[in-house]
């Protein structure tokens, strides 16, 4: 939509702009890593930040909802009302921005899910582009996510002497309206002109570490369903599920009920489910459609690379490095990937 | 309307154990007094001096040890329409089983260092090798938000199942940064879940307390911490502190 300037001086009063009327999440130092975290002062974020433990989606699908309280008898579940205030997810990165883009995909999908879009309704994005690769695990250039699109309101670049606001929805409008005496202009040729050039220079900071390009990976995973690979990753697993609970783009709940003692009704809860643990795809009559873990970990990159661009057209990896990084076991995205590329450019 | 209502008989019996598991229960506070809403607690050493022998569920805490320790569960067993196997020792043997390194005369000697000791010293065993036990409540100690959804299932009709995953699902979903990624080990990845990452969401880690995993993956469990620079030795001692029953069972066939 348009572009402006932000002098670096001004990110703190911009910030507290956003403060009159949203609640801001940001990315917060926790031990040696980050988290996503309410802030009261931009000081207390780390705009230049590895990929936080868990991604900015837990704000539209939190790891535990409630989802309703029903009396018994009663056909019909009272819907608990969110309650919400409007959120800024301040300095999301690019990757996890395209995550927010695939859960968007998932959840608006008809029937949408009203939980998710009540709160979807309530968030702001503000991203941070990144201007180096965050670490080794990061895959975000063949991904193709490493460079702004969509999927935002704002989104911040560091042009080195001051930022470069892109504003990219009305909501985003509405904010650099107010914060219009802080903002210089500039025509927009101009100001796109230069983000061209910054990203050629930043381009020669990022490392390309899959072998395959983004057009081949479909074709890599189309072949490789009884690959010996697998049975490799398998071995090493250990079913913890963190990969999955750190991955942007995995949505998979599980709904449980909880009764009153007197059994006059109860609540009924979402949590974030995982394909790696056993149970998930076990059926009436104790039958396991993926009983081995090598069966669960060749589902889980499926999902990214394969099954995904079926039914949306989109890769659900979004290259941020989240499983490799969370690995104990050192299965490594990145590895698995390339021996599958190797494997097939071999047959 | 005003039938009165039959209130379920709960009572609790301790074993070879420090009776915290027991313990916990009393700090149950209002949870405690929505549930007794619903039960007539009848034997409760821990809480209470009078004594049944009429009862509907039994939970038992720690493990059985000596002879007449197998008589008085299978008694037990005889009175109780369900039976609880309450707290680590119950369930699992607890940290009791390490006990089995030994024979008795050694560990009469390691314990008591000389002195006369009259009375017998038994061989540790979780409540499910000497009766069937119906349902398990984890823990070193148990946790209380298990034990309500527990026993609510339980009055319920519907039962407890604990989780049968790991206890860094738990553990991720709260965010806490991974001890492994600190530089320390934790047995997170081969333990029950259910606590939800009680002690490593308070700067501890965790030690297995509630069991492994029914379907652990121990070659990949102890690839991780050789890798993290652990000895064999120091391996075997991590998973026999809460599990040395089960091992020498999975031994012996």
């Amino acid at each position: 939509m348009r572009y402006v300037y932000l002098d670096k001086d001004n990110l703190g009063k911009f910030f507290d702009l956003l403060k009159e009327d949203y609640k801001i999440v940001g990315p917060v130092k926790k031990e040696n890593k980050f988290v996503f975290a309410e802030v009261e002062d931009v000081s207390e974020m780390s705009l230049e930040y590895i990929p936080t433990i868990l991604p900015p989606k837990k704000y539209f699908f939190p790891q535990k909802e409630k989802l309703g309280d029903f009396n018994m008898g009663d056909t019909k579940m009272s819907q608990t009302s969110i309650e919400m205030q409007p959120t800024v997810i301040f300095g999301a990165h690019t990757c996890d921005i395209d995550g927010i883009e695939c859960s968007d995909a998932v959840f608006h999908k008809d029937p949408a899910d009203p939980y998710y879009s009540k709160r979807s309704k309530m968030i702001t994005v503000i991203g941070y582009e990144c201007m180096f690769q965050c670490d080794d695990c990061a895959t975000c250039v063949t991904m193709d996510t490493h460079n702004p699109k969509a999927g935002y309101d704002i989104m911040i670049t560091d042009a080195k002497d001051k930022y470069i606001l892109h504003v990219n929805s009305p909501k985003g409008n509405e904010i650099i309206q107010k914060a219009g005496e802080l903002l210089e202009n500039d025509s927009e040729e101009k100001i796109k002109s230069y983000l061209v050039k910054l990203r050629e220079e930043k381009m020669k900071k990022f490392k390309v570490s899959l072998i395959a390009n983004y057009n081949e990976l479909k074709d890599i995973f189309d072949g490789s369903y009884n690959s010996k690979i697998w049975e490799d990753v398998g071995k090493r697993c250990v079913s913890c599920g963190n990969c999955t609970a750190v991955c942007p783009t995995c949505y998979c709940f599980d709904i449980y009920d909880d009764v009153k003692l007197d059994i006059s009704g109860g609540d009924r809860t979402r949590i974030w489910d995982s394909c790696q643990l056993k149970p998930f795809a076990e059926v009436a009559g104790g039958e396991n459609f993926r009983e081995e873990r090598s069966s669960r970990q060749r589902h889980r990159l499926f999902r990214k690379f394969d099954y995904s661009v079926n039914k949306y057209n989109k890769f659900f990896c979004t290259g941020c490095g989240r499983c490799t990084r969370t690995c104990m076991a050192g299965i490594s995205l990145i590895d698995t990937v390339n021996d599958l590329t190797k494997e097939k450019n071999n047959v | 309307m005003s039938e009165a209502k039959q209130k379920v008989r709960v009572a609790f019996f301790d074993f070879a154990d420090c009776e915290g598991c027991q313990l916990q229960v009393t700090y149950l506070n209002e949870a405690f007094l929505g549930l007794l809403e619903h039960v007539d607690i009848v034997n409760f050493r821990e809480a209470i001096s009078e004594k049944s022998d009429d009862y509907d569920i039994a939970f038992i805490e720690g493990s059985i040890t000596r002879k007449h320790d197998e008589e008085r569960i299978k008694k037990i067993r005889e009175n109780a329409k369900i039976i609880v196997a309450y707290g680590a020792c119950a369930c699992t043997g607890g940290v009791n089983g390490l006990r089995r390194h030994y024979t008795d005369e050694e560990a009469k000697e390691i314990v008591y260092k000389g002195r006369e000791f009259p009375l017998e010293a038994g061989r540790p065993k979780p409540v499910h090798e000497v009766v069937k036990v119906d349902y398990y409540i984890h823990g070193c100690p148990t946790n209380n938000d298990e034990f309500v959804k527990a026993v609510k299932g339980i009055l319920l009709g519907k039962g407890y199942t604990p989780p049968s995953y790991s206890v860094c699902v738990e553990c991720k979903l709260k965010e806490n940064v991974c001890l492994f990624e600190k530089g320390q080990t934790c047995m997170g990845p081969v333990t029950r879940a259910g606590c939800d990452a009680w002690c490593t969401s308070y700067g501890n880690k965790c030690y297995g307390c509630r069991g492994m995993l029914d379907n652990p993956a121990e070659q990949g469990q102890m690839d991780i911490l050789e890798k993290n620079g652990y000895t064999i030795a120091e391996l075997k001692q991590k998973f026999e502190t809460y599990n040395m029953c089960r091992m020498e069972a999975e031994k012996n066939g």
